[in-house]
This record gives C-alpha cells, structure tokens and sequence, in this order.
C-alpha cells in the first residue's frame, strides 16, 4: 500500500515537474496583495523574451520598452509621452531627430541605458525592416544615418530625398533593448551592410547581397531569446507558463518609486469569453479593449469595484463596396444604399456599447474628422440621413425601377446584394444582419454570407470574390494612414520610392476597384491616391488642406460607407488598485505598464 | 511470440504508410486553405488596435517564415526535415521551433484528457454494469436516463456550465493550467494548483462522455447475461461472484476498442473545452495556429494526432488479440 501511494506520488510530481520546465525557479510568494492582474495579449510560453517577436514575453510597458509612448491624439500622429527618451527635437523638415536619454536610465542588471544601446536597437530594427527602418535604398522616410553624440544623445538623419512627417514616430516608436544582450548577436559590419543595403548609389549586387544579410539576420535576432530578461522597465520577467506571466518590480527603473505593485500577473487569453469570466469574476485590475455585449458589460459593471473608462478610438467599421461588380460601380447606387442605411440603428444592433455611429462618410472618425477640417466643413458634406424617397431617387438616377416591391437594374435583372462578414465577429455579423434586413425592407434583397475565419474573409476579399463587406477604416491618428485604407493598395495605389502608381481593378491587390481620378463639385479632378501619399510629407497646414479633399471625395465618391466610429472600452477594478486614466484620457491606447510610468495606478489604502 | 513479432511488424509498416499518406494530405491540405498569415497578421494587429505603421514593422519579418518555393521543394524540404524529427519553425512566433510548440501544448493535453477518458470509464463500465444488473428496476432505467442525457450534452456546454457556476459565479476553481506566483517544480503548492486547476476540465470531459460508456456497457453485459454459458454456469450453480466476473470480462472486450481509440484521439485535445478553461493544450493551439494560418504549426499538430491515433490503433489492435483468445487464434464467431 506504502509502496503505491509512493508510486502514485512520484508520477503526479514527475507530472508536475514536467510541466513546471516552462518556468524559472526564483522565490514567489502567492498572497500579496500589491500583485496587480492584467490580460493583455495571448501568452506563448515557448516565445523568447524579445519585444521584436510577435509572441513575445516582453510586454510593453512592463519589461519592453520604447524611446516614447504615443498619445491617443485625434489629430497629431507625433505627439508622444517620454519613455526612455528625456526629449527630443526634430528640425521642420523632419530630416534630423536628436534624442537625448534619460540620464537615470538602467537596465535590470544595475547598467546604465545610454546611447550605444538606442544604436544597437536601430541596427535591430533595421533587420527587421518596416517604417523607418525599411532596407530598401530611397525608402521614404528611412533612417539614412544614426550617430552617438555622447552617452545620452543620439541623432538620426532620413535618407536623403524625402522628408516624411512620420520619421519622428517611427524612430520614438523603435523598441530598445540591450547592447550588451543583442549587440554580440550582430556581425561588426552591421552598419557597413545596412548603409550598402540603403544606399542608392550602391551597385545593384552589392545591395541585394547587403540586403540578403541584413534580412537573414533579421530572422535570426527575431527568434533570439536571451535566457535572462534585462529589462529597463518598471517590471523584469520571473517567469511565464502558458496561462500566465508573472513580472517583478525592476528596483533598477528609473521611476521605481512611482511603481506600485510589486509584482504584475498577465494572464492568457484565447478569446473574449475569457476575458468576460475573469472581469465578471472580479479578478482582473485591467483589461485591454474588448467587444462586449450589453448584457455582459451589465454583469461586469455589477461586481464590485469594476469600472469602464472610454475614450475615442481612432478606427471605424466600413461597409466596403467592390466597384468592379456591377451595379456598385455606379455612385448613384452607392449613394442610394447610404440613404437607405439606418447607420443608428445598425451601430445599435451591431456595436452598441464599444462604437457611435458616424456622422457621415469622411474617412476619418468624427472627432477627427472635425479637428482637421472644422464641424462646420464637416456639415456641408451629404450627411446621408436615413431616407427611403433620397435613397429611392438615386436608384433611379441609376437607371433603376422598382417592380413589386423589388428594385429592378436597367438589364431586367433584380438589384441584389451579397454581404459579406467574418465568422467570430459578432458586432459585424451582426450589423450586416441588420443592414440585410434594412435593404431588403427597402426593396434590395441582401444575403449576408459569413466566411470560415478572418485569414480566409481577407484573402478573398482581396481576391475580389465579394460585393460588400466589411472593412476597418479611418486609422489615425496619421491621416496617410487613414486614408490609405481607403486609397492604398487596396484600391490600386502602390507605393514606389516616394511616388504611388495605380494599378487596374484585379491586380496588384486592388479589389475595391475605384475609378483613378473623379471630378467632385467644387474641386475639380481629383487622384485620391496621389494626395493620400502627399499627406506622408505634408505639414499641418498642407495636411489640412488635402483632408478636406480626401474628405469630400470620400463623402461624394463613396468607395465605403462610413458606419461606425469605434469607442475605445477598458474595464478596471478599482478594489486594489486606484487612480486609472480618466474618461477620454490620451493615455487609454496605452498599457497599464505605461500608466504606471506616468505616475497612474496606485495602492489602495 | 513469432506470429505477435510479425503481426507487430507488419502494423508498424502499416503505420509508417499511413502516417505518410496522411502527413502528405495535411501538407496539401492547409496550403490549399485561403488566407496569408502576414496579411492575417496585419489585419488582426489593426483590430487590436496597434497603429498601421506598427503593425506593418511588426509583421515585416514574418515573410521570411512563410515556406517559399514551388509545393514540390517545399514538400521534399518538409519530408527531409521530418525524417530529422525537425517539423520547422513557426510562423505565427516566428522562429519558435514547432516541435517545442506541439511538445509544450501536448504535455498539458494529456493530461488534462487522460484523467477525464480514464475517469469516464471507470464511471461508465461500474453504472454500466449495475445499470444492466438493475434493468428491471428504477434504478436501471435512471441510470439509463442520465447516461442518455449526458452523452446528450455537447461538451462546450457542460464547460460552460461549470465555468460559470463554479468559476464565475462560485469561484472554487480558476481557469487556466496554473498559478504562476507559485514556484514550479516537485513541491505541494505546485502540485496541488495544477490538480486544482485541472479538476473542472477534467470533470467537464469525464461528465459528457461516462453517458457513451455507461449505454455501451449497460448494452453489452445485457448481451453477455442472455449468452448460453451465463446459463450454463448458473444451473452448474457456480457463485455470483465467479459470474460476474465472466460477464464483465465479456461485457468490456467491445469497451476496450474504445477506450483505446479515445486514448489515441485525445492528443486532439478536448478543444471545446481548452478553450473554455482558457487550457493550453493541443486543441487551443491548433484552433490558434489554424486562425494564423501558421502551416508549420497546424502540419506539426496533425501529425502529432494522426501519430497518437495509428499508434492508438495499434495498440488497441495488439491488446484485443491479448485478452480475446478467439481473435488471436482467429476463431471468433
């Protein structure tokens, strides 16, 4: 009997010992109560701890850090909190950033952060391309040159031939991570090869052979995960299983006496169930943005201490048209069906809680859109009010008639539509429901079909296999970025070097099939595309200027109907923890790891 | 001993076969599937709400671990690697190894899965068996009911049942695999949080499957009790006892089958149900990997299952000839 329950014994903590190898061994103790919760993303115990993989256990604000932490600015892309960085200053032509360091920076293993590692992380960035830090020569708004001042001062140059306003947020928005960690993992010609790479006097051999290593390194620093983590944020990680990650405060961080909890818990998540269950059970101090349903967020708000904090959300939810079916290539028919749209009623159904419905199709969300251009601008534009007569004689202008109730094309054949959604997302499975049910009503049956899963609804959506469907828009607060949504790739425009070229509907990813250019009243002719990217090296005033074009273009072209501007929803408890972010903050894009840095988040007493 | 060798040897080269075949299906199979993992990636970022220009310098390396090639240098290239035991690199983590994915994922599966299938046995065959000994009473027809019922139940539902009553509401359990402020190791605290942790997924399982069990073998100790040699041995008047045991020896043959199957399909993990006690196991990462459209992960994890399935069989197979006299010597009637 003895000898069994011995056996018994040995497998359950063979059993548990083999699943406590994903962790380390330092001390913990589980009854703290200045240990704050939080779900932040999905946790891959296998991932390294590198802030420059997708699944990694560096967790921004936490143990990952940046030069700066973005506001949530409705209008100003470069408006940053300090991070690492004390200050910065940028010439007008954005062609020269100098960043100075905070000079009471240290790494958890007691070093000082200097300039030496901000370099270092750029040559990192550059291995893995993108924004700034793209490997190709003459990119826009690359970093041509990086020079160490001193131990705390770091200047970058844009490559010569552009003068993009978005320099200053990439390069602030780079993560920043230890010499002494990555360096060793670099070749010491790093910066030799990334200036062949950039270099457009370079010949075209050198480049490709330059850029191939640059690339090859990329892959190899983005799977390097240090076995220690040497963070120079407020928390170090202690160790991850895969349902959580437990963080230490960082006594080394240069702010550790703003910090409060003295250990962090990030917990796991695979859907938004899961995060509904911990927040209705009391034990999350904070969560990221999560879609919830009315009688959900009821039964959070019911336990005790939970509180929602909103503030607006640089994101809308479009019903995006393929103007290479027809009858969508007709404006008039577009138009139509934004008369015919009850856009409250569809917010109402589909996102009640986490959107309001727009004010009109602008291209940007409505706040942001009234920032750039003026409310009273904004009230000029066709507002298109739910009206069945306005929707009724644009249908006509199209050449349509109605015949028992049914909306007939000029060919004899019936108007109908296709509505196209992903599976698993609810708010515009469920707007589509509602809209379906609106045309219908108004004489245009509409089917709403429902894709397997995201990846396959993206892939043929760009296929062009849909009518309509659903499309993220107006994603600021950088106006190139919002109105790339609508004049990008995905309407024909690609970039090349600092210039856009147009691409025929079907090719190149262009699926929504818009025309080139359009006459709007008032305006002349229009590109969408060519002042979309003007915008990436426009001042304010410039900027102001072409928003109010893409504005009314978008407004009278229609190539998406503007539905829902979203509402950015957080859901904190305030039984441990208190003074969070107020209602409309420009922190509320940010991480709690980040608003513990800016003096948030407090020890109840 | 030689006839056991060679019936051994000629599965396993069954086995091999199959594995093959299945493992060339899987690798058509998820590339045939639509979606791009770096657009899927992009997107997902937007939706989170990460800034464009973020997202793109976050998926950029990405590229690099998508297979290239044409389909036929990329099947060689994964057949090669396979043969190493090496079933690549992650697109999803980017770089991660997916055989450290798969292993870290499948620890957890098994046993979460095998603590519920046991369990559901064991209920199952003893209600079973007193379902069918008690058939003519109430007793038989209530245990038939319930077993019914619960087999009845899709398993998403008894999960989020128990998760709402006793995690939610209740809060005598926690979701995921375990506490992460206690120290991992061979220690009592540790211990007993995994155990914790698992008991309600494990309930989940072992509640909406014992109902399958318990008909199966209310069923076949019913057949067993009408046999001949049940009646002979009652007239020869041998004891209860002695009977019994010759009906649950019978009664289980059909069970094992089963049994042994279940055990080979649970490397599929229990996904429902993973993914309502937020447990990260088999099932959680394929649903994950298939939503990235990782190819890497999901051809990793289907081998993994097809493997633990065939070999299942096998075993199932070897054992049916072990304790049923009449396969092995090919006498059954």
């Amino acid at each position: 009997m003895k000898r069994r329950a011995f056996a018994g014994l040995t497998a359950a903590g063979g059993f548990a010992a083999v699943m406590g190898t994903a962790g380390c061994t330092d001390s913990s103790d589980s009854s703290s109560a200045d240990v704050f919760t939080a779900i932040e993303t999905e946790i891959d115990a296998n991932a390294p701890i590198n802030p420059y993989n997708q699944k990694t256990n560096s967790f921004q604000g936490y143990n990952a850090m940046k030069l700066g932490w973005a506001k949530n600015s409705l209008t100003d892309a470069n408006a940053f909190y300090p991070a690492l960085a004390a200050s910065w200053s940028e010439t007008p032509d954005h062609l020269k950033l100098t960043v100075k360091l905070r000079p009471d920076a240290k790494w958890s293993d007691g070093k000082p952060v200097t300039a030496d590692d901000v370099k270092a992380s750029a040559a990192v960035s550059f291995s893995q391309g993108g924004g700034a830090f793209a490997v190709a020569p003459g990119a826009a708004g690359g970093v041509g040159a990086v020079k160490v001042i001193d131990a705390h001062t770091i200047e970058f140059d844009q490559s010569p031939g552009s003068s993009n306003n978005s320099f200053l947020r990439n390069v602030l928005n780079m993560w920043v991570v230890p010499n002494s960690v990555y360096g060793p993992q670099m070749p010491a010609n790093i910066w030799d090869l990334i200036k062949t790479a950039t270099d457009p006097k370079a010949s075209k051999k050198d480049q490709a052979a330059a850029q191939g290593k640059v690339q090859a390194l990329g892959k190899k620093l983005v799977e390097f995960g240090p076995k220690k983590d040497v963070s120079a944020g407020p928390f170090v990680l202690q160790r991850v299983n895969p349902g959580e990650a437990v963080l230490v405060k960082n006594t080394h961080f240069f702010d550790a006496d703003k910090i409060a909890p003295s250990k962090v818990v990030l917990k796991n998540y695979s859907g938004n169930e899961q995060i509904w269950n911990y927040l209705i059970a009391g034990e999350l101090d904070a969560a990221i943005y999560t879609a919830t349903p009315a009688n959900v967020r009821k039964k959070i708000l019911a336990k005790q201490g939970n509180k929602m904090i909103s503030g607006f959300s640089p994101v809308a939810a479009a019903l995006a048209f393929n103007q290479s079916v027809k009858p969508l290539d007709n404006v008039h028919v577009r138009r139509a069906l934004a008369y015919l749209i009850d856009r409250k009623l569809t917010t109402k159904i589909g996102e009640s809680i986490g959107g309001a419905p727009s004010q009109t199709t602008t291209g940007l969300i409505s706040d942001a859109a009234n920032a750039w251009i003026g409310q009273a601008a904004v009230d000029k534009l066709n507002q298109y009010p739910h009206d069945a007569g306005k929707g009724e004689a644009e249908l006509k202008k199209a050449g349509m008639s109605k015949k028992g109730g049914q909306w007939i094309q000029a060919n004899g054949k019936p108007f109908t539509l296709q509505l196209q959604v992903p599976n698993g997302f609810s708010d515009w499975i469920a707007g589509g429901k509602s809209i379906s049910s609106q045309l219908t009503d108004a004489g245009i049956k509409t089917e709403v079909k429902t894709s397997a899963d995201y990846a396959t609804y993206l892939s043929e959506i760009a296929e062009g296999k849909y009518q309509l469907g659903f499309w993220l828009i107006a994603l600021g607060p950088s106006t190139h970025d919002a109105y790339a949504r609508l004049y990008g790739p995905s309407n024909g425009w690609n970039q090349f070097g600092a210039n856009v070229q147009h691409s025929a509907p079907g090719k190149n990813g262009n699926w929504m099939g818009g025309a080139e250019k359009a006459t709007i009243p008032g305006l002349g002719t229009i590109n969408p595309g060519e002042l979309t990217n003007k915008l990436a090296q426009a001042n304010e005033a410039q900027q102001k200027e072409i928003v109010a074009k893409l504005a009314a273009y978008s407004n009278d072209q229609l190539p998406a109907i503007q539905i829902w501007d979203y509402t950015n929803i957080q859901f904190v408890n305030e039984s441990r923890f208190t003074n969070y972010p107020k209602n409309d903050s420009d922190v509320l894009r940010l991480h709690p790891g980040m608003w513990m840095q800016l003096g948030y988040i407090q020890k109840k007493k | 001993m030689l006839a056991f060798l060679r019936r051994l040897a000629g599965h396993l080269v069954r086995g091999v076969v199959m594995i093959w075949v299945v493992t060339t299906f899987t690798f058509v199979l998820v590339r045939l599937m639509p979606g791009d993992p770096v657009q899927t990636q992009y997107e997902k970022l937007l939706a989170q709400g990460v800034s464009a220009e973020q997202a793109r310098a976050q998926v950029q390396v990405t590229y690099g671990f998508v297979p290239h090639g044409s389909w036929i240098s990329q099947y060689g290239d994964y057949l090669w690697k396979l043969l190493h035991f090496d079933l690549g690199k992650s697109v999803s983590a980017q770089g991660v190894s997916v055989t450290t994915e798969v292993l870290g994922a499948a620890k957890w599966t098994i046993g979460l899965v095998l603590a519920g299938t046991l369990l559901s046995f064991v209920i199952g065959v003893v209600l079973g068996v007193i379902a069918a000994m008690k058939r003519e009473g109430h007793v038989g027809s209530i245990l038939s009911l319930i077993g019914s019922l619960l087999h009845g139940i899709p398993q998403y539902v008894m999960a989020l049942v128990l998760v709402t009553f006793l995690t939610v509401k209740l809060k005598l359990f926690s979701t995921g695999p375990v506490n992460g402020l206690i120290d991992p190791g061979f220690n009592g605290p540790y211990l007993a949080s995994i155990i914790s942790h698992a008991v309600l997924p494990a309930a989940a399982f072992a509640l909406s499957s014992f109902g399958g069990y318990l008909l199966t073998m209310k069923s076949s100790v019913v057949s067993v009790l009408g046999d001949d040699f049940i009646l002979a041995s009652e007239l020869r008047g041998i004891k209860p006892s002695i009977i019994f045991r010759y009906v649950a020896r019978n009664a289980l043959l059909p069970l094992f089958t089963v049994l042994a199957l279940s055990l080979g399909f649970m490397i599929g993990g229990a996904v429902f149900i993973e993914h309502a006690f937020n447990y990260p196991g088999m099932g959680a990462m394929l649903i994950d990997s298939i939503g990235n459209r990782d190819y890497s992960e999901m051809s990793g994890a289907f081998l993994l299952i097809t493997g633990a399935v065939i070999l299942a069989n096998i075993a199932a197979d070897l054992l049916y000839s072990a304790i049923d006299p009449r396969v092995r010597h090919g006498g059954a009637t």
